[in-house]
């Protein structure tokens, strides 16, 4: 095989890729990894909330994107756990209630009681829904996911309204996402929002945040390992050993980019001192 | 036009302007048209919902008249109709999305029976497969970044510096290489990133807002 076909036969990158993905994974390798001001602000806005305050967790993710968004999901819903603060779950995307139930298995509840200091709301079937459940959360919600009137929870009698949150938090894939809490409830209400997002999503957010209108944004399965250091809880989402994979990957399509274009300019080269 | 699209396009304006108005004017008295809004937007849940519906007949519809004539992919319709129905099933009796999650009328030690079976087809069927295809995408943009990424022109190369520079800082080990990669990528993020994505994010909203004014009074441009 020549050196023009190694380097353009995209199986080679493949082999390489699996290979520099799997050994590190494998061999639980661990490396530190530093905070980005992005997650340190959703960190940190979740510390300064008062207390008894309402944090609406919204999962607006697919099966496709867990090794992306479910770590930032468990590390986050687990911090909240340890404030005191009330938590609702809801998901505008069809695959958020059994995802907030994967979520919920896997962190430590502590003292907090179901109905009380937090609700699984269940699955927002349209924009409508979100508009609605800011002025009346029973209405749009006559029962909870465990199938309890929503009206007789005591959560909901303390907030029966969305606008009375403090923060929204959605973990986005796209839309519906985070523009539907953007626009109404960020917009007309003033609510803080945070987002987590996939990596390939997150350039999207990036103008919001600049501006303010989102107090962070938690980028990828990095972020998930930021704040598991944030919050002293390393190994809880399994995000941390994949840093090594992640850095490893990284590196090698850095070196394959370089190669590439040593080989692309040698060419070139060649071609013009051919032709002259 | 006939009197019945004008009646539509009556329609069709009347809530548009509602909905444009009430968001950015608030009126309580004598009527609390953000409350009206509201109810109106519960009878839209209804309808999609049965537009959900009608999505699945028709899907059946579909798949098992492919089934019923033997057309080229009708097996793969077989097991479209049967996964289908037979997670729908699954899901309603035992499932966040259980139809009876209190035990009512379903017996709970059925959906004690049934419940394993939904945690197996969702969790390590459908978590793994619907993962294992998105995660494909890294060795679409392996492949892909070191074609794209071709330093031909200054352009070019100014893209190619550019993106080499973020997947460094993105790498976790970049920090210990060099604390100034994080720096770049932050700046290059905060800054060409942003200009460039608030670029696109207006011209879409005035894109938006220009076909719905359009829509609104149905003016062809």
């Amino acid at each position: 095989m020549s050196k023009r076909s190694i380097i353009s036969d995209p199986r080679l990158v493949y082999a390489l890729l699996a290979l520099v993905v799997t050994v590190p994974i494998l061999s639980h390798a661990v490396l530190p990894v530093p905070v980005s001001a992005t997650t340190r602000a959703v960190f940190d806005f979740i510390n300064r909330l008062p207390a008894n305050s309402l944090v609406v967790l919204s999962f607006d993710y697919s099966t496709s994107t867990v090794p992306e968004l479910h770590p930032q999901a468990i590390v986050v819903t687990q911090h909240l756990f340890t404030r005191p603060v009330k938590i609702m779950f809801v998901a505008q995307w069809t695959d958020g209630p059994a995802l907030t139930d994967a979520v919920l298995d896997a962190i430590e509840k502590g003292n907090k009681k179901y109905g009380v200091d937090y609700v699984m709301l269940g699955w927002i079937p349209n924009i409508a829904t979100v508009i609605g459940m800011t002025a009346n959360i029973a209405q749009f919600f006559p029962v909870d996911t465990l199938g309890n009137p929503t009206a007789s929870l005591p959560l909901i009698k303390e907030f029966p309204a969305g606008k009375k949150a403090s923060l929204v938090i959605t973990f986005a894939t796209g839309e519906p996402g985070l523009n539907d809490y953007l626009q109404f409830w960020q917009a007309p209400f003033n609510i803080p929002v945070a987002v987590g997002s996939t990596a390939s999503a997150a350039p999207g957010y990036l103008p919001f945040y600049n501006s303010h209108q989102i107090v962070g944004i938690l980028i990828s399965l990095r972020a998930a390992a930021e704040y598991e250091i944030l919050i002293g809880r390393i190994g809880l989402s399994g995000a941390i050993p994949a840093m090594v994979a992640l850095s490893a990957s990284h590196a090698m399509i850095v070196i394959v980019v370089v190669a590439a274009n040593v080989l692309f300019l040698l060419r070139r080269r060649k071609t013009a001192g051919d032709s002259t | 036009m006939s009197r019945r699209d004008l009646l539509l396009q009556v329609i069709i304006f009347a809530l548009g302007f509602f909905y444009a108005f009430t968001y950015y004017v608030r009126v309580s008295e004598p009527v609390d048209l953000q409350a009206l809004g509201d109810q109106l937007f519960a009878y839209l849940t209804a309808m999609l919902t049965v537009a959900f519906a009608i999505g699945l007949i028709n899907l059946t519809r579909v798949h098992v008249n492919s089934i019923r004539r033997r057309r080229p992919i009708w097996r793969y319709s077989l097991v479209l109709v049967i996964s289908m129905y037979a997670m729908a099933v699954v899901s309603l009796i035992s499932s966040p999305f259980a139809i009876d999650p209190t035990g009512a009328v379903i017996p709970p030690a059925l959906m004690d029976a049934v419940n394993p079976i939904w945690e197996f087809l969702y969790y390590k069927i459908l978590v793994s497969i619907n993962a294992s295809i998105f995660s494909l995408l890294a060795f679409f943009i392996a492949s892909a970044t070191y074609r794209a990424f071709k330093a031909r022109s200054v352009e070019s190369t100014l893209f190619l510096l550019a993106g080499l520079l973020v997947v460094i800082g993105q790498a976790p080990a970049s920090d210990l290489i060099w604390p100034g990669f994080c720096a770049i990528r932050d700046w290059i993020m905060a800054f060409p990133t942003t200009a460039g994505e608030r670029g696109i994010l207006i011209g879409v909203a005035l894109g938006v807002i220009a076909f719905s004014v359009r829509r609104m009074i149905r003016y062809s441009w």
